[in-house]
């Protein structure tokens, strides 16, 4: 430890005076207690006073009124109708009879093997993929931010399934994977028998590595940015305090990048339930159970016109995922709120 | 003041919102509900029927005349008469046709000028068993009855088989040569009656007709739809007409006001042959006619539509029909029930049209759900859409539904119509077949009830598949296996479709639909890969191939996979196979492999229809004794009302009988079964058939048809065995857990 105290301090020493919360004071005027702003009469208004700026106040509500009109009827059409409507279905008995049976069709799809299936194996796809999607595109965005040759090229590299349209990624992986693809011919090669990737217990693995190799490059970009982003004065200091590189990332770049990897989290969760496109395309509407996802199970019940179940489903989705959302943002604010800006 | 405001903006945005709802319902409504037809909905075609059989009970012929008369002919005290009748008006004026004994009517057409043409063919020998022609002629006949010109065709047909050989279509071209349409080919005759030339089309011909400016045209199936072509002489053949139109199966003629008029899915059609498209002039079924009945019509001057139909199921009813344009203000209205089908068979357009004409308080409409270009997957989403939505249909059609009965009950879209059944003054639970009324029975709830019905079996020789009234699958493959290699088991049968046949017939043996689970473990699964793997993938038709005929009898071919619909079917097999048959299920490991498929108008009442009076009223029109007793006719295959099962069954036993030159009472045969390769007449069944047919009834499980999507799953893990690269353990276990997904989620 150097005699200055201990890096972490010093940092957020020099933050708290950018953000002018710490030793600096605030030289915004301060007005006492129990007393008036007192303000020019130009600022009033004159004689009109208080009359002319409620007049203006409520042109410029209606004027913003007028703006607002077509989003909120968007969002009132798009999103709060099929939200009550979703919710509506997911109370009554079918969408024929309308009757209310408040929780049953949550009790059913609860007790439901196909759902728990589902369920299970989304959640079990998020855990694995959305962590490794942070750890590796941070991992490659810290090696290309790093001095390595061909720098460019990595990244043109890693970008390039960004580019690919999801029907040819859907070939290439059929193509791979296939009971007759190459991967079984390469590993034919070294005496191994051949494996059904898509339809057997390694479905999932299979899966993950076509998530990763599709959202690393974004992610990466994103992490890229960030880390340009990090006050080089900064990581001056730290190197000029002798502090350690893993010092730096821990103490430093992690708590820069908190709301960009909480963005990245948040945006590989989201991917990560979207994977069902990829997996439908693969594998139809009935996978193998290991790659049988929610939105399977959604799509198939929409259209065996099992709408309540669907419903019910769909609400118990959000719940969960309000949560997640709501955990990651609890966290960002706990490890990221001393470097906001 | 500022709540006020605040309401203000609100109720504002709630308006704005409403409006674009309202808005969204209005046009997804239009989509579903809307039927190509009537283009203008505040008229309609009000029809007036006259009943031609009031005057001649055996009409043969009947065309529309140019002057707003209809001619038909028939027999009156053993001699042809010509009948002719002036619209509006109801006597008809009577002319006797002359003709020689043995020479009978078989075609009648018209000349440029309105006059009436008569084919009429003499025979050599029995015309229905290798007769031949002995003479054609052609009577030309005024519309006052005169007989203009007796043509006489010499040797041009003479000698040419009368099976193959049958008038279908008669005119004279503006050119005035006589054309004559028979099968594939067209005749072109000279006005003195000699042949001027052959044409072989090489297809069907389906129409004949002469087009506004007189050229002559045909209609045949061709590779994409049907096609419209004309006589074309420097060829001596026919070549296509210049049009962008695409035509399908229709009736066509020349129209007075455009070049064609043409009817196709029951909607009537006018066009040039310049058109992008056809103008629709109106819905037959809107009118209470069946196009498929449908023998001629004509346009008259004062805008009425005059039509003529033949009802052949019912012994021939021939109906004049006057539609007049009414406002529809100007008609009584009906309470309107809606028919939802993916697909309108001519069965469901006879029972509606014909309910329709019954009842005076309901009428039916169909509703259809896009059009010939529509993704199957848009069509889905729409009826499914419509099915759940605001303004359900009243009636929904089962056979062609494509979701199961079980998902519509799991939606909860089907009534109950049992308490309906049991609540009807006019029928009785009791007085129907009992394996057929169960057949949409679920968990003691009645969906639907077929009306009529077939039987899919297997049929084969006696001393191959025994006498037994079931059999195994070990038992088919030991009689494959003791034929040679070059033996066909099933003809056109492939992997899939022999996989299909065995999961459908056996699915009970593997899937517990009641508690949602599967197994594929069993040896049977096994089995059943292991002989649909003996197929070929797929199966083309070759034309240079022996027929099937042929092939049965040289033992190439040891199996039929038929729909029996008449006791008069053995005879044909027997025929086919030239020894005695047995009638058998599929096989099965246990229980009958016979199935009940429906053949009849099949319909579920929706839960949240507001008729449902009225849905229950066309459900039982179609059980009721009288159309029960001609439906058999109608559609082929058995009525489900045990009385009409019992006259259909002992008529069969019937001989019939004619009296021959000598005075003497000789048998004939009750009718003709006949495919491309063979004729057979049939006589009366034996007793021990039509008890045979009667078991099979009521041993016969419900086809309730294997659930698709498991299918698919079979079937797409199937391949990896047929191609050998997948044992049957490796198969079953994939099979076992993406069933096994499915069934749990639909519990």
């Amino acid at each position: 430890m150097s005699a200055a105290g201990p890096i972490w301090k010093k940092v957020r020493q020099i933050k708290r005076e950018a953000k002018g919360t710490g030793s600096i004071k605030s030289h915004a005027p301060k007005i006492p207690k129990g007393m008036k702003k007192i303000l020019p009469a130009s600022v009033k208004g004159g004689k009109e006073g208080k009359s002319g700026i409620q007049k203006k106040n409520a042109k410029s509500r209606r004027t913003s009124a007028a703006f607002l009109t077509p989003s909120v009827c968007g969002v009132m059409l798009f999103f709060v109708v099929p939200f009550i409507v979703v919710f509506y279905y997911a109370v009554v008995n079918n969408p024929i009879q309308h009757h209310f049976v408040f929780l049953d069709n949550f009790v059913n799809v609860f007790h439901n093997a196909a759902f728990r299936q589902a369920a299970y194996n989304t959640m079990k796809f998020s855990a694995i993929a959305v962590p490794l999607a942070v750890v590796l595109s941070l991992g490659l965005a810290m090696l290309l931010d790093s001095k390595i040759p061909f720098k460019s090229q990595f990244r043109t590299f890693f970008l390039t399934p960004m580019m690919v349209p999801i029907a040819s990624i859907v070939l290439i992986w059929q193509v791979l994977f296939h009971y007759n693809g190459m991967v079984n011919d390469i590993t034919a090669l070294f005496g191994a028998g051949k494996i059904d990737w898509l339809k057997s217990e390694h479905a999932q693995v299979v899966i993950i590595v076509l998530f990763l190799w599709k959202n690393l490059g974004y992610n990466m970009i994103l992490f890229m940015s960030a880390l340009s982003s990090i006050p080089k004065d900064i990581l001056e200091v730290a190197v000029l305090e002798s502090a350690k590189p893993w010092q730096i990332f821990v103490h430093i770049k992690i708590r820069y990048l908190s709301s960009t990897i909480l963005f990245v989290t948040i945006m590989s969760l989201i991917n990560s339930f979207k994977v069902f496109r990829e997996i439908y395309l693969l594998t139809d509407d009935y996978p193998y159970n290991t790659v049988y996802m929610m939105q399977h199970f959604m799509n198939n019940t929409f259209g065996n016109l099992d709408y309540q179940k669907l419903s019910a489903a769909a609400i118990l989705m959000s719940l969960v995922m309000i949560v997640i959302i709501g955990i990651l943002f609890l966290t960002e604010n706990h490890f990221g709120k001393d470097v906001e800006g | 003041m500022r709540n006020s405001k605040k309401q203000k903006a609100w109720g504002a945005l709630a308006a704005a919102l409403l409006l674009t709802l309202c808005g969204c319902g209005k046009d997804a409504g239009k989509e579903t509900a809307e039927r190509e037809g009537n283009p203008q909905e505040d008229f309609v075609y009000v029809p007036e029927y006259l009943s031609l059989n009031q005057y001649c009970e055996n009409i043969g012929t009947v065309i529309l005349g140019e002057n707003e008369e209809v001619f038909f002919t028939g027999l009156k005290d053993e001699k042809n008469v010509l009948y002719s009748l002036k619209i509006g008006e109801d006597t008809v004026k009577e002319f006797p046709l002359e003709t020689e004994n043995g020479i009978y009517i078989s075609s009648v057409g018209k000349d440029a000028e309105g006059n009436l043409l008569f084919g009429l063919t003499g025979y050599e020998g029995d015309p229905e068993a290798g007769g031949t022609i002995s003479q054609v002629i052609i009577k030309k006949v005024s519309p006052d009855g005169k007989e203009l010109e007796t043509i006489d065709t010499g040797n041009a047909f003479t000698k040419k088989d009368a099976f193959s050989f049958y008038i279908a279509g008669l005119l004279q071209g503006q050119d005035g040569n006589y054309y004559i349409c028979s099968g594939e080919d067209i005749y072109v005759l000279r006005e003195d009656g000699s042949l001027y030339c052959e044409i072989p089309v090489g297809q069907y011909i389906s129409n004949m007709f002469a087009l506004r400016d007189g050229r002559v045209a045909v209609v045949y199936r061709g590779n994409v739809g049907y096609s419209l072509e004309e006589v074309d002489f420097s060829q001596k053949g026919t070549k296509p007409l210049n049009t962008s139109i695409v035509f399908d199966y229709g009736t066509y003629q020349g129209g007075k006001d455009t070049d064609l008029l043409y009817t196709q899915n029951s909607v009537l059609y006018a066009c040039n042959l310049s058109d992008e498209k056809p103008t629709s002039l109106l819905n037959w079924m809107d009118s209470d006619i069946n196009s498929n009945y449908l023998r001629d019509f004509e346009i008259l001057q004062d805008g009425r539509i005059v039509a003529v139909t033949v009802d052949y199921s019912s012994g021939g009813e021939t109906e004049l029909s006057v539609l007049t344009k009414k406002s529809r203000s100007e008609v009584p209205e009906k309470e309107i029930l809606v028919y939802s089908s993916w697909y309108v068979p001519y069965y469901v357009e006879k029972d509606i049209v014909a309910f329709n004409k019954r009842s005076s308080k309901y009428r039916i409409e169909v509703r259809e759900y896009g059009d010939e270009s529509t993704e199957i997957e848009e069509k889905i989403t729409m009826m499914n859409t419509d099915l759940t939505g605001e303004q359900p249909p009243d009636i929904i059609d089962l056979t062609y539904c494509p979701l199961s009965l079980e998902q519509l009950i799991a939606a909860g879209v089907v009534e109950d119509i049992m308490p309906y059944l049991e609540a009807d003054d006019t029928i009785r639970k009791e007085d129907y077949v009992e394996n057929a009324l169960r057949a949409y029975e679920r968990d003691g709830k009645l969906y639907a009830i077929m009306p009529c019905y077939g039987i899919e079996a297997i049929i084969g020789r006696v001393s191959d598949v025994g006498n037994g009234k079931t059999w195994t699958l070990d038992e088919m493959m030991a009689l494959a296996d003791s034929k040679g290699a070059d033996t066909e088991v099933l003809q056109y049968m492939t992997k899939s479709s022999m996989l299909h046949m065995m999961c459908a017939a056996n699915q009970g043996l593997f899937v517990d639909a009641e508690n949602g689970t599967c197994d594929f473990s069993g040896e049977e699964f096994g089995k059943i890969l292991e002989f649909a793997g003996r197929f070929p993938a797929d199966a083309e038709y070759d034309p240079n191939a022996p027929s099937q005929i042929e092939k049965l009898r040289n033992g190439k071919l040891l199996l039929l996979m038929e729909t029996v619909t008449a006791v008069s079917q053995y005879q044909m097999f027997e025929y086919e196979f030239g020894e005695p048959v047995n009638i058998i299920g599929y096989p099965t490991f246990g229980g009958s492999g016979l199935m009940l498929v429906p053949n009849s108008t099949t319909v579920a009442m929706h839960a949240s229809s507001e008729n449902k009076e009225g849905v229950w009223e066309f459900i039982r029109f179609n059980l009721t004794e009288e159309r029960q007793e001609k439906l058999g006719t109608a559609n082929g295959g058995f009525p489900i009302l045990k009385s009409a099962l019992d006259k259909m069954l002992e008529k069969e036993t019937e001989d019939e009988y004619y009296v021959d030159a000598d005075g003497n009472k000789q048998i004939t045969s009750k009718s003709v079964w006949s495919t491309d390769d063979f004729t057979v007449e049939v006589y009366a069944a034996t007793q021990e058939q039509v008890d045979r047919v009667r078991e099979m009834i009521d041993t016969a499980q419900p086809d309730i048809g294997i659930d698709q999507q498991l299918f698919a799953i079979i079937n797409e893990e199937a391949q990896a065995y047929f191609d050998g690269q997948k044992t049957v353990e490796d198969v079953a276990s994939l099979v076992q857990n993406r069933v096994q997904t499915y069934l749990n989620e639909t519990k």
